[in-house]
């Protein structure tokens, strides 16, 4: 009848020296002890109700004791909930662990850390009667179920929340209908002039900056789905080119997901049909694309330009992607500018026309298709080097001053006439491509003291016997390239005895032009010439 | 179950000797037990019992049952109140104390009231002339005011009675077991709507003055009050206790949301001025700025305190258990107690009488809220329970029911629309007051299925039972608690 065994009443009994219990007296006691135990819980409770708590602690029993004027039970006030463990054999016997402690442990123990201090928070649970989505508040699917605690009268208590998104955008619905016009123009009918409207109003409108992060979206999604359509691609590059040119709108926060995309169009292995559509177009202009956006937010964003240079020179160097590949690398990396190109296209020159070349022979390469690929990439590297040839020529016009004339003039009847010294200028610039490599390797600028070694391999051994003595210099020395170099040297130490640094500097610039345009000529014949600045060509002509 | 809690206080009773012991089963013995039946199910029933002649039982029946016989069909039982009030001195007793008359309006000339004179004047003059709108701004502040209502504070203290009885009058302060709610004559907080039709009273304590500057800042409060009603639901700004390691007892928050405090179980207090979030004032003592204060006691009385005096002014003795919980009436002349007997009394300042019992709780009544019309009372209970009383008739207007756990707080709002309710199940509820009572008015049975257009809103926290909810006068709810880990 009781919970409470008599044989517990015995123990206890015995516990505290009581031996001689009549056993007629345990029964009694035993349903008393239950009666006072009960009424001290039920105190217990309503202690725990007045201390705002759910769960019953020890510190309630002791004030339960305390309101009937007993003594507490001391020992078991801790803040956590005792933790009852089940006596090995028993199935209903728990006990608390009470382990022994050393008193040397307790006092050579390190400081437990100091509990946190107890801090307000405040935030907003409901504004207006609906709950924002914060942290602080119950995740939304907490809140799509509120009452799901098993009682079904209640079930549809009270109005269903509603949750506010963090940020809700809004898109005007005039917005929205330009959005959809725009997008459809691009999809369906991008060669309407219509479209060409539309393209200017893209560039032109000043209320459009809500669009762009759904621009942005919409490009990135149909290149991404649409690679066998050509219009639909030269279609966005133009839309891209549009947004870009739009002074009105802030497009920077969005490049780095539109950069992608335009990758895609300048690289990618194939762009719509292969052999109707013109991709090379495509290429072209989403190269022009490609290094307007590096010119424009290149300073913004430092790592811009790095990193499409890099995807680009993968997509050259790389042998085993197909020509269109190349092409748009070459194309991508030539509208960089001139210096790109002088640092990172020409070094690689010479490997790159050896494989090309049996491409571009009809004997060695029977597919038409292929071969027309080769000649365009060739025509592309031709162009690209003749560019930057003639970039260097012409921001130095000072060494096409006269006396350079004769040696050049020869220089360049030697190289065309004699094909065993164009051998040995080959080997010259045989050796040069993978020093300078090294050079290049280290992040864009050629410094001046990697340079220095680097650029003049050929005229080093010239060097210190230059002055005055041009003319031994040139019947000693094996190489084309150091007479050229040498007597430039002799022309600028000429022409201002005092060599400053600045002059140093576009010296060894002269250096390297010196012996770019023959060897350029070497790879690519009279073609060349046509990029030397109509006042330089005269010179050599 | 209905009588679980009930059951389980009696299955400790083992002898003879506990059941005299036992209040609760004394209380059981004394009274009888009102069963509604059904004319046939009676029938069937004493036809039973003298057939089988089972002279016992038909003696216990006889002697403890006071059978309610209804005409008609069989129902299933109803969640009607009076079947469950087996606690107390019995209902005829309750009846008769609550025929006593209340005079439960607000007090004459309260703050509100000569807010809305004075801005029905300004209207007026502004049609008129200016400079009589001056002249009456200059009587409104030279008239001297009666009332305070500054800050409400709870505060948990424990009037120790040792049992040598020695010391048995000296109060001594310590967190654990009473409340006190230091009131203040409350200025009223009505709506005009509702407080056009409702009496006036004068006031039956002398009330301290307000200052002017306080007074002040209450006027511009009553300004800016937002409307709440069932379509526009208030703001709730809630502050989390965290680390408190379960030492939380009680929080509270002053009427602006500026300053919160938070009483602990090793009897501190502690005081955030929120202002400077995170930065914590010092463990101090807020003085209450009421002059009379009220206390709940586990000596099963309450108690009306002055500020000048260490001997209470009245004594409220009648529950048959701990008083858990006071609330004064919005005009003073009258205090609210919940108790753990289950149910709630109102009594009269003045005379210390109880004047009303309010009879229909199952469970320990935990928080109490007055409307702020003063005709009306919440009561909220361990079980989630929470009942709408009506003063006048001392009749629960509705059960609302929704909370899973304890009822730890109830406001009402400002214009007294709304009721919010917060409970240990972690969340805040909003309920519609006015929707409740019409609703009681026109359909009294159907108690079922007109309880979900009561509760406007759920609104679930983290895992923080709220401890605390309090409106501002511009009807910001502000709510409280303590972040508890999910075991």
């Amino acid at each position: 009848m009781s919970i409470v065994p008599k044989e517990t009443i015995e123990v206890i009994a015995q516990s505290i020296g009581i031996t001689n219990l009549s056993p007629d007296v345990l029964p009694a006691i035993a349903s008393d002890v239950e009666y006072r135990v009960r009424e001290i819980m039920q105190e217990a409770i309503k202690c725990m109700r007045h201390s705002r708590r759910t769960t019953l602690t020890a510190v309630d029993v002791d004030s339960a004791l305390g309101l009937r004027n007993v003594e507490p039970v001391y020992g078991f006030a801790s803040g956590d909930p005792l933790r009852f463990k089940r006596a090995a054999g028993h199935k209903d016997l728990f006990y608390i662990e009470d382990k022994d402690v050393e008193f040397k442990e307790v006092i050579e123990a390190p400081l437990p850390k100091a509990p946190l201090d107890t801090e307000v928070v405040a935030h907003w649970l409901a504004i207006e009667g609906v709950q924002p989505a914060i942290p602080e508040n119950p995740p939304p699917e907490v809140l799509a179920v509120p009452s799901d605690n098993g009682k079904t009268a209640y079930k549809e208590d009270g109005i269903p929340v509603d949750i506010k998104l963090p940020v809700k955008h809004v898109l005007s619905r005039e917005l929205q209908l330009y959005f959809e016009k725009i997008t459809e123009l691009t999809v369906s009918r991008s060669d309407s002039a219509l479209f060409k409207e539309a393209l200017v109003s893209l560039a032109t409108d000043s209320g459009i900056h809500p669009l762009v992060p759904y621009f942005t979206f919409f490009v990135a999604d149909e290149v991404s789905r649409n690679l066998n359509k050509f219009s639909l691609l030269f279609a966005l590059m133009r839309l891209v080119w549009s947004l870009l040119q739009n002074p009105h709108i802030h497009i920077e926060p969005y490049l780095h997901q539109l950069m992608p995309s335009v990758m895609t169009c300048l690289v990618a292995k194939r762009l719509g049909n292969k052999f109707s559509d013109n991709h090379w177009d495509l290429r072209n202009f989403t190269a022009n694309l490609v290094a307007s956006i590096c010119k424009r937010f290149g300073h913004v964003y430092h790592n811009l330009q790095p990193r499409v240079t890099r995807t680009l020179l993968h997509a050259f160097l790389d042998p085993s992607k197909a020509l269109p590949q190349h092409y748009g690398a070459i194309q991508g990396l030539a509208t960089l500018g001139p210096n790109v190109v002088r640092l990172l296209v020409l070094p690689n020159l010479d490997p790159y026309l050896r494989l090309l070349e049996p491409e571009m022979q009809l004997e060695k390469q029977k597919n038409e298709v292929k071969r027309h690929e080769a000649w365009l990439v060739y025509g592309a590297l031709m162009r690209a080097a003749g560019l930057c040839m003639y970039d260097r020529l012409k921001t130095l016009p000072s060494l096409l001053a006269p006396p350079a004339r004769a040696v050049w003039k020869s220089n360049g009847k030697v190289i065309t006439t004699t094909s065993k010294k164009r051998k040995a200028s080959m080997d010259n610039v045989m050796q040069q491509p993978p020093l300078k490599k090294l050079a290049t390797e280290s992040p864009m600028g050629v410094t001046l003291a990697n340079s220095l070694p680097v650029d003049m391999p050929g005229s080093s051994s010239g060097y210190p016997t230059i002055i005055g003595t041009a003319d031994s210099n040139l019947q000693s020395s094996r190489n084309e390239n150091v007479p050229e170099s040498s007597g430039r040297k002799e022309m600028v130490s000429g022409q201002g005895p005092s060599t400053s640094a600045a002059l140093t500097q576009a010296w060894k610039d002269d250096v390297d032009v010196g012996h770019l345009l023959p060897s350029l000529y070497e790879y690519f014949g009279e073609s060349m010439l046509s990029f030397v600045p109509s006042p330089a060509a005269s010179f050599f002509l | 179950m209905m009588h679980s809690r009930d059951l389980q206080k009696l299955e400790g009773v083992l002898s003879p000797s506990h059941l005299e012991e036992m209040e609760f089963a004394r209380s059981l013995r004394q009274s009888k037990v009102s069963v509604k039946i059904c004319q046939y199910s009676y029938d069937l029933l004493i036809q039973y019992l003298h057939k089988t002649q089972s002279i016992t039982m038909l003696g216990i029946v006889n002697e403890r049952i006071n059978f309610q016989v209804s005409p008609g069909q069989p129902s299933s039982i109803s969640d009607d109140a009076d079947v469950f009030t087996l606690v107390g001195s019995g209902h005829d007793a309750a009846d008769l104390v609550n025929q006593k008359e209340i005079h439960w309006g607000l007090l004459e000339d309260s703050l509100e009231e000569r807010l809305e004179k004075a801005g029905d004047r300004i209207t007026d003059s502004d049609k008129a002339d200016g400079e009589v709108k001056d002249g009456d701004l200059e009587e409104n502040k030279i008239q001297p005011f009666k009332f305070t209502c500054i800050f409400r504070l709870f505060f948990v203290h424990v009037q120790k009675r040792s049992a040598d009885g020695g010391k048995g009058g000296s109060m001594q302060k310590k967190l654990k077991k009473d409340k006190v709610v230091a009131t203040t004559g409350k200025a009223s907080r009505s709506e005009s709507s509702t407080t056009s039709g409702a009496p006036r009273v004068k006031p039956e304590l002398t009330l301290p003055i307000i200052p002017t500057e306080v007074e002040h800042s209450i006027l511009e409060d009553l300004r800016n009050r937002v409307q709440l009603s069932s379509m526009t639901l208030p703001s709730i700004s809630f502050y989390t206790f965290i680390n408190t390691h379960n030492g939380l007892n009680c929080a509270s928050i002053s009427h602006d949301g500026s300053l919160v405090a938070g009483g602990f179980s090793d009897s501190s207090l502690k005081v955030w001025d929120m202002a400077k979030l995170g930065q914590q004032t010092g463990n101090m003592q807020f003085s209450p700025v009421g002059h009379y204060f009220a206390s709940a006691s586990h000596d099963r009385t309450a108690r009306i305190w002055s500020m000048d005096r260490i001997q209470p002014l009245r004594i409220m003795a009648g529950h048959l258990s701990d008083v858990d919980c006071v609330q004064w009436h919005a005009n003073c002349n009258y205090v609210a107690t919940g108790s753990s007997d289950r149910t709630v009394r109102l009594w009269d300042v003045q005379s210390g009488e109880c004047v009303r019992i309010f009879i229909g709780h199952r469970s320990m009544i935990l928080c109490l809220a007055m409307s702020p019309d003063g005709r009306y009372m919440a009561s909220g209970d361990e079980d989630g329970k929470i009942m709408m009383w009506d003063l006048a008739s001392g009749c629960c207007v509705s059960p609302l029911v929704g909370h899973s756990s304890c009822v730890w707080s109830l406001s009402f709002s400002c214009e007294g629309s709304l009721l919010a309710s917060g409970s240990a199940d972690s969340t805040v509820k909003i309920w519609d007051v006015t929707k409740s009572l019409k609703v009681s008015k026109t359909e009294e049975n159907k108690n079922g299925k007109t309880n979900r257009l009561r509760s406007l809103k759920t609104l679930p926290t983290k895992s923080t039972p709220v401890y605390a909810l309090q409106f501002s006068r511009r009807n910001l709810l502000f709510a409280a608690g303590a972040l508890t880990k999910i075991a």
